[in-house]
C-alpha cells in the first residue's frame, strides 16, 4: 500500500503494521493493544528515523479508520512556543469528544524531551486532566529525559536504530519501485551517510535519484558531501596563513549561510584542530583557546566577537607563536 | 536650471583648483602642433575636466568641437561627423579646438572608433583634447601612446566650500557652514556632486531640518576611533566615546569592524583579547542587571583598545578610512533571505510529520528534493516565491 505522495518519505511510509521495518517486538505489542481499541499513553523512545512517528500514525489510522484526522493531532515540542502554547492547542483539541466506537482521541507529542523539567511538570498535569477523552503518544530520543512521573503514567517502548539489513531492505524496495539502478556499494554509502536514520537514508535516494536514475557510489557520496559544511576548516586556513580579515568574513558567511552557532563553530573548530599543520605544542594552546572562547561565549553576549578573538589565536599560531 | 550649468566658470580666473594644469594645456594649445596632437584630461568625475576644455577654448578665442558620450563613435560615424569638422575653420572664431569627451566610453559597439580617431587626431591641424575618467582600460593603450596624459586631481574639500560659499552668495541664500562642510566632506573631491546636494538642499524649506544627524554622528565616531587608534593611550582617551551620541552596543560594532584595519601580530591579538572581555562585561550586565559593570566595559573599549599597540612603536600619522559595521546589515540580509527556507521548511515539516527544526537542519537535501519536482511543490502548496527562492539558491551553487 503505497501514499499518492512525491515524497518517497511519505509515498513509502508503512501504512500498516506488517510493513514495519526492524522493530518486530514494539509492533506486536502495539498492534495488539490497537486491537482492543484502549491504548494507554505510550512513551517512544529512540533515534531519530527508527519509526516513532509511523507508528503512531499507523496506530491512529488503525484506531479511526477514515476519520483519523478528526481525532489526532500532531504537535513538536521543539517547535512549540513553550508549554503554554502547547496546553491551549491541547485544551481546544479534548474538548469535543472523539466520534465513533473509539472513546478517546490521540495527541502526538513529538521531540517530548526537547521540554524543560519544568514544563514537562505542567505536561504532566494536562495529561491528567484530559485522560478521560485523550490518550498521549510522546516521542523522545532519551527516555532518560523525561521526568519519571510521566514516565509512570506511559508504557515505553524503545526502538532500536534500524540494521543495517533492514535499511538495505527499504532501499531495495524504493528502488524497484522507482526503477533506479542502484548497486550494493551504492546502498552501503547511503547507509553510512544516514547515520540509521531510515527518513535520512530515503531522502539521500531521492536526492540523489532527482539527478539520475542510475545511483552511482560517486553520485551518492556527491550528494552527501554537499550537504556537509565543510567552510570552517577555510577559515582556519585563512587564519593560520595570517590573513585575519578574510578568515573572519568567512566566518560571518559560514554562520550566516549555514545558519549555525557560535557553539556550534566551536565543536567544529576544535575537531579542525588536529588536522592543521602546526607543532603538537601549539595544538595544546589552540586547544585551550578554544575551550576559553567557549566559556566566554556562554558569559559573553556576542558570540561573533569571541569568535573573532579566538581567529586571532590561530593567527598568531600560523606565525609560530 | 542646475546649478552646475549656470555656475559653470567661464574664464581662467573662476576656475578653482586646477591652477597648475590650466597653465600646462595653455601651453599646449599655444605650441600647437606639437609632436603629439591631442591631450587626454582623466581623473574621477565631478573636478572639471569639460569644463577647463571649455574655457581655455575661451580663453584662446576658439570654437569648439565636441563629440560626446552620447553620441555614437563607430568608425563610420567618426570619418562622417569628425573629420569633416577637422578639416573646415571656424567661421566665427580664430581658432577650433576638438574636444571627445569620455574616451573610456568609447565601447566595444562603437567598432574601430579608436583607430580611427587616432588617425583623425594624426592628420588635425587643430588641437584636441580628450577627457577620461579610467585611462589604463586596455582598449585605450594606443590612446595612452599618441597623447599628452594629464591627471587631474580631486578637489581639496576646502575648495568645494569656498566654491559654494561663492555660490550661495550669488544665489543669495543661507546655508549652515557644518552642513555645508559636511557636504564638501562628502563629495570626496567631485564638486559637481557636491553643487548638486547643495542645490537640492538649498530648495529644502527648511535646511536645518534635513537629517544631517546620521552624517554627524559618523564625524563623531571617526574622530575618536582614529584617537583611539593613533594616539597614545592617556586618561583622555578614557572620555573619548562621550561625545559620540551612539549607544555602547552601536560602538563596539565600530571598533570590531574597524580593529584589523589599524592592528596586526600581537596589537590584533592583545586588542580583540580587550574586545573579548568588553564583550563578557555586556554579557554579565544582561544576565546580572548589574549596570556597574558598564564603567569596565566602557574602559576595556577605549583605554584598553588604544592601549594594545605597541608603546616602543611609532605613533601613526597616516589617514585610514573607518568602515561603517556591515555585520548587522549582514544578518538582517540574510535573515531576509532564511525567510523562505524557513517557510519552505515549515511546510515541509508538517507535511511529513518531522519538527521544523529537523527540516531546518536537513534543508539541502530537502531542497535538491522538491525543487526538481514541481509535484511536490504542488503538494506542499509552495507559491512562487518559495519556489523562485529554491531556484535562486541552485544558481549560486
Amino acid at each position: 500500500m503505497t501514499n499518492k505522495s512525491g515524497i518517497w518519505t511519505e509515498k513509502y511510509r508503512p501504512s500498516i503494521f506488517s510493513e514495519v521495518v526492524g522493530q518486530d517486538n514494539i509492533v506486536k505489542r502495539v498492534e495488539s493493544l490497537t486491537n482492543s481499541l484502549n491504548i494507554p499513553h505510550l512513551l517512544f523512545a529512540g533515534p531519530a528515523g527508527t519509526g516513532k512517528s509511523t507508528l503512531a500514525l499507523i496506530i491512529v489510522k488503525e484506531l479511526f479508520k477514515d476519520n483519523w484526522r478528526e481525532n489526532y493531532l500532531e504537535l513538536n515540542a521543539s517547535d512549540e512556543r513553550g508549554i503554554n502554547v502547547i496546553r491551549e492547542k491541547v485544551k481546544n483539541f479534548a474538548r469535543t469528544k472523539s466520534l465513533g466506537n473509539v472513546s478517546f482521541k490521540v495527541i502526538f507529542l513529538d521531540e517530548a524531551d526537547a521540554l524543560t523539567p519544568e514544563a514537562q511538570q505542567a505536561l504532566r498535569r494536562t495529561m491528567e486532566n484530559y485522560s478521560n477523552t485523550c490518550r498521549f503518544i510522546l516521542s523522545c530520543n532519551y527516555s532518560s529525559k523525561i521526568i519519571d512521573p510521566i514516565q509512570s503514567r506511559c508504557a515505553i517502548f524503545r526502538f532500536k536504530l534500524l540494521e543495517k539489513k533492514d535499511v538495505e531492505r527499504v532501499i531495495q524496495r524504493i528502488a524497484e519501485k522507482e526503477e533506479l539502478m542502484i548497486n550494493p556499494e551504492a546502498i552501503e554509502i547511503i547507509y553510512e551517510g544516514s547515520e540509521g536514520d531510515c527518513r535520512r537514508c530515503i531522502n539521500i535516494l531521492q536526492s540523489t535519484a532527482s539527478i539520475s536514475p542510475s545511483i552511482t557510489p560517486e553520485l551518492v557520496s556527491t550528494i552527501i558531501s554537499n550537504t556537509k559544511p565543510k567552510d570552517i576548516k577555510v577559515v582556519l586556513d585563512y587564519a593560520i596563513s595570517g590573513d585575519f580579515q578574510k578568515a573572519r568574513e568567512r566566518l560571518l558567511d559560514v554562520m550566516l549561510k549555514e545558519s549555525i552557532s557560535g557553539q556550534d563553530v566551536i565543536k567544529a573548530i576544535q575537531k579542525e584542530i588536529w588536522n592543521l599543520p602546526v607543532e603538537p605544542e601549539i595544538k595544546v594552546k589552540l586547544t585551550e583557546k578554544t575551550g576559553e572562547a567557549e566559556f566566554r561565549i556562554i558569559e559573553g553576549s556576542d558570540p561573533f566577537i569571541q569568535l573573532q578573538a579566538l581567529l586571532v589565536s590561530f593567527v598568531l599560531a600560523g606565525l609560530g607563536k | 536650471m542646475p546649478w552646475t550649468e549656470k555656475h559653470r566658470p567661464k574664464n581662467i580666473e573662476e576656475v578653482r583648483g586646477q591652477n597648475p594644469i590650466v597653465t600646462k594645456i595653455k601651453e599646449f594649445i599655444k605650441n600647437f602642433p606639437q609632436k603629439k596632437k591631442a591631450i587626454l584630461l582623466h581623473g574621477p568625475p565631478g573636478i572639471g575636466k569639460t569644463t577647463l576644455a571649455y574655457v581655455l577654448a575661451n580663453e584662446t578665442d576658439s570654437e569648439i568641437f565636441e563629440l560626446n558620450a552620447s553620441d555614437l563613435r563607430n568608425k563610420d560615424k567618426l570619418k562622417e561627423i569628425l573629420k569633416p569638422a577637422t578639416q573646415q575653420k571656424s567661421l566665427i572664431k580664430k581658432n577650433k579646438i576638438i574636444l571627445v569627451d569620455e574616451v573610456d566610453g568609447i565601447s566595444e559597439v562603437d567598432r574601430g572608433g579608436i583607430t580611427e580617431l587616432l588617425s583623425i587626431v594624426k592628420s588635425s591641424p587643430y588641437p584636441v583634447i580628450m577627457t577620461a575618467n579610467d585611462i589604463w582600460n586596455k582598449k585605450l593603450s594606443p590612446i595612452r601612446k599618441q597623447t599628452e596624459l594629464i591627471k587631474l586631481k580631486e578637489i581639496d574639500y576646502r575648495t568645494i566650500k569656498d566654491v559654494m560659499i561663492s555660490i550661495l552668495k550669488k544665489e543669495n541664500k543661507f546655508i549652515d557652514n557644518n552642513i555645508l562642510t559636511n557636504i564638501a566632506v562628502k563629495a570626496k573631491g567631485d564638486l559637481r556632486a557636491a553643487i548638486n546636494d547643495l542645490q537640492t538642499i538649498s530648495e529644502i524649506q527648511d535646511p536645518s531640518t534635513i537629517n544631517l544627524d546620521e552624517r554627524n554622528k559618523e564625524t563623531d565616531i571617526f574622530n575618536s576611533l582614529r584617537q583611539v587608534f593613533k594616539t597614545k593611550p592617556t586618561n583622555d582617551i578614557l572620555k573619548v566615546f562621550d561625545t559620540v551620541n551612539m549607544t555602547i552596543d552601536e560602538i563596539i560594532l565600530w571598533v570590531e569592524e574597524n580593529i584589523p584595519a589599524e592592528y596586526e601580530g600581537e596589537e590584533l591579538a592583545r586588542a580583540y583579547e580587550r574586545l573579548s572581555k568588553t564583550d563578557i562585561f555586556k554579557g554579565r550586565i544582561y544576565k546580572q542587571q548589574y549596570w556597574r559593570f558598564l564603567i569596565y566595559e566602557n574602559i576595556l573599549l577605549s583605554y584598553g583598545i588604544s592601549s594594545a599597540k605597541n608603546p616602543d612603536k611609532k605613533v601613526k600619522t597616516n589617514f585610514t578610512t573607518y568602515n561603517r559595521p556591515t555585520r548587522i546589515l549582514k544578518i538582517w540580509l540574510n535573515n531576509q533571505r532564511t525567510e523562505k527556507k524557513k517557510s519552505i521548511a515549515k511546510k515541509y515539516a508538517r507535511y511529513v510529520h518531522v519538527g521544523e527544526k529537523r527540516a531546518m537542519s536537513e534543508f539541502p537535501i530537502i531542497k535538491q528534493i522538491i525543487k526538481t519536482n514541481s509535484e511536490i511543490q504542488k503538494e506542499l502548496n509552495l507559491n512562487e516565491e518559495e519556489i523562485a527562492y529554491l531556484n535562486n539558491e541552485s544558481h549560486k551553487h
